[in-house]
């Protein structure tokens, strides 16, 4: 059993001058993200409940070393640093696993962080797992062990909820921040991996083959606002209601409702009298 | 107790540290550098200058390599009150070619550049690790430290505390003697202002390389400290260090100090349009010689901010040159007292002997009592009030009035001010026995 733990080495302060785009980083401050590291912890942990081993394993160059070096402190079996192309998510997750495949054969499993803090889209997890052939699951707060050789992982869904997934092997999950935290080295460790080499492999880019390429990024920006149609009366008078240009602001108004069902009473006509909920409608 | 892991820990990967490390590690001893930081740096606040001569026999040719902002070709002391300044400008461009007199460095790059050095010569850099207590064999002799990481005992033959202005290391083998307390620490609080690197050319009459050191008396209302500001390549290091006890009693803010500053009409234009970058405070030791804690124990030595080695002397505020220079002689004084294998007290005991030959020790010794003079109320706020008082009377022109003599400026000027001649005799005594 091979658990991997794809991470990615960033430098937090980073900066760019908007004027000539010089580009300003900070040698030591290569480090990993909290989600990454997360990873890093659930990656320690499957290995060790599922008898496998845990490869850390990034693409970079020398920077990520300090990185690969505290993974090994913290209880990684081996390290990999991969230089190859990692552009995109895609360049990046055939890096690796090309990388993987060379040094340590094919992973069962594969845990990421669910994106990493420089602009990261998320996506490598999901061509790694297209490449692997392999169940994705991703913004995941728990993973651990499932039965019949399959992993048990809790995803976090939108209003609070929470999805319960049994993730088949092999698989390439992405784990969010604050699931765990990475467990404290221990000192011998630590002295052990600052004198151990990190091995390096270089990947070459793949030649002349048709990829995913990013040709264009641009700033977030949001969908429209969607506005009901309004029937009637002539262009203008839709303009104005549409624009709501002459009707009075809504005054805030604090309601201190002793009773709660008065409290509720009051709800229930702020939402009817905006017409959120229908005369008489629960 | 069995084999030590280590012939010296060094705790601490500031540029005390670092140099010891650096030192301990070229005289062949295995060295482990603790740093409390993910890197070393990453916890500093530290735009500032650092004068280069002590690193001339630590690191030949050093300005070759040294991450350097600016160099030093401009340095200024202005008093000021809240209307007035006055200010002494020495330019020397010779200062601007090697082997350079000083530099305006961020610290997160310097210290990070020692920390290599020391690890290029064989020192282990231990990052993200506190030193929390020190070892001790059975009669009591420093063994080495213990950490917050699990398994986390670091034995060694000489441990070197460089661990920061609250250094509980030294604290815990009893080299202070018991004394605790703020009454000689301050507060530096600093701003990073991000302005172009052209703007700053031209605001500070500068060019390539060159940088200005300016130190500010009469900007802290009357708390006893000073401010400052320097030139980075493209951004400013404006700020202030006063004195905790003063602070404590005035109730004002720092950074309400720092705002006073950056409006003052001197300061103003200079900061105009620039964007704040950073805003940081720490603490500094800036007691002087007589602040100062025993410096070796059996098995233990501190450098640096940990052994108070900060001066604060009006027109030389330094610390980093003292730190590298303290914590070259304690790696120095350590990996001899390995060789001769004794490590007690007497044994490291040529630590003292290396600092009191060299600048650290002699110009702390020689100015010990500069920090009481220039914290003193007199030259925190008679004085600079005083002094410019003077000067603008002496450069006002009231023709068709006859010219007032400057011993009549002077004499109206200590009068209004309450500075009687008793006082300016004693402080210039003192001055002169401080500074001559």
């Amino acid at each position: 059993m091979l658990v991997a733990a794809a991470l990615r080495c960033f430098d937090p302060h980073t900066a760019v001058d908007p004027l000539t785009g010089v580009v300003r980083e900070d040698p030591h401050a290569g480090r990993a993200s909290e989600a990454d590291l997360a990873a890093l912890e659930h990656a320690l942990r499957l290995a060790e409940a599922l008898g496998g081993r845990c490869v850390a394993v990034t693409v970079g160059g020398a920077r990520a070393d300090g990185m690969l070096r505290e993974a090994l402190a913290a209880g990684a079996h081996a390290v990999l640093r991969a230089e190859g192309p990692g552009h995109d998510g895609a360049a990046t997750a055939r890096t690796l696993h090309r990388a993987l495949l060379a040094r340590h054969g094919a992973p069962d499993v594969v845990v990421c962080g669910d994106r990493s803090p420089d602009h990261g889209t998320g996506s490598t997890p999901a061509f790694l797992a297209a490449r692997l052939g392999a169940a994705q699951a991703l913004g995941l707060l728990e993973l651990s062990p499932g039965r019949q050789g399959t992993l048990h992982a809790v995803r976090r869904l939108d209003g609070g909820r929470r999805e319960r997934l049994r993730v088949p092997l092999p698989a390439v999950c992405s784990v969010e921040a604050g699931g765990v935290r990475l467990r404290r080295a221990a000192l011998p460790a630590v002295l052990a991996a600052r004198r151990a080499g990190v091995p390096v492999l270089a990947v070459a880019p793949p030649a002349g083959a048709q990829q995913v390429r990013t040709v264009a990024v641009r700033p977030y920006r949001p969908r429209p606002k969607e506005l009901p149609a309004v029937a009637g009366g002539t262009a203008r008078e839709r303009m104005l209601e549409l624009t709501g240009t002459f009707v009075p602001p809504a005054v805030a108004r604090v309601v201190r409702a002793e009773d709660p069902v008065l409290a509720v009473d009051e709800l229930l006509a702020f939402l009817r009298t905006h017409g959120y909920l229908k005369e008489g409608g629960r | 107790m069995s084999d030590p892991m280590f012939d010296v820990v060094v705790v601490g990967a500031g540029p005390a540290g670092s140099a010891a490390a650096l030192t301990a590690a070229r005289a062949g001893r295995s060295v482990a550098l603790v740093e409390r930081g993910p890197h070393p740096g990453s916890k500093n606040v530290y735009g500032g200058v650092v004068y280069g001569r002590v690193l001339d026999e630590l690191v030949p040719r050093w300005w070759e390599q040294m991450p350097v902002q600016r160099w030093v070709t401009r340095r200024s002391t202005m008093v000021m009150t809240d209307r007035q300044a006055l200010t002494v400008d020495v330019r020397a461009q010779a200062w601007g070619g090697p082997p350079y007199n000083g530099a305006t460095a961020l610290r997160a790059d310097l210290d990070g550049w020692l920390a290599d050095l020391a690890q290029e010569a064989g020192a282990v850099l231990v990052p993200s690790t506190v030193a929390t207590g020190l070892l001790r064999a059975a009669d009591g002799t420093v063994r080495g430290v213990r950490t917050d990481r699990p398994d986390g005992e670091l034995s060694a033959g000489v441990v070197i505390a460089c661990d920061g202005v609250n250094s509980f290391l030294a604290k815990e083998a009893g080299l202070f003697g018991g004394r605790t307390g703020a009454r000689h620490t301050s507060l530096g609080v600093k701003e990073t202002l991000a302005l172009p690197r052209e703007v700053i050319e031209e605001r500070f009459a500068l060019r390539g390389r060159d940088g200005l050191d300016m130190e500010i008396l009469g900007c802290t209302r009357g708390i006893p400290g000073g401010g400052f500001l320097y030139t980075n390549l493209d951004s400013l290091s404006v700020g202030v260090v006063v004195g905790l006890d003063g602070l404590a009693a005035c109730g004002v803010r720092p950074e309400e100090l720092l705002a006073d500053l950056k409006a003052h009409p001197s300061i103003a234009p200079l900061v105009r349009g620039a964007e704040l970058k950073e805003y940081s405070a720490h603490l500094l030791p800036e007691g002087g010689y007589d602040t100062m804690p025993e410096l070796a124990g059996d098995g233990i030595l501190v450098a640096g901010d940990a052994a108070a080695m900060c001066l604060a002397a009006g027109v030389w505020l330094e610390g980093v040159n003292f730190a590298i220079g303290a914590g070259m002689y304690a790696g120095r004084a350590a990996a001899e007292a390995l060789a001769r294998g004794d490590t007690s007290r007497s044994g490291l005991a040529g630590y003292r002997r290396l600092l009191e030959d060299s600048f650290v020790l002699a110009d702390h010794r020689k100015l010990r009592r500069a920090p009481g003079l220039v914290f003193s109320e007199r030259m925190q706020q008679r004085y600079p009030a005083l002094l410019c008082d003077l000067a603008e009377e002496f450069f006002r022109v009231d023709n068709p009035r006859p010219k007032p003599g400057l011993r009549r400026l002077l004499r109206r000027g200590a009068a209004a001010h309450g500075v009687r001649l008793h006082h300016l005799l004693s402080d210039a005594l003192t001055a002169w026995r401080s500074f001559g």
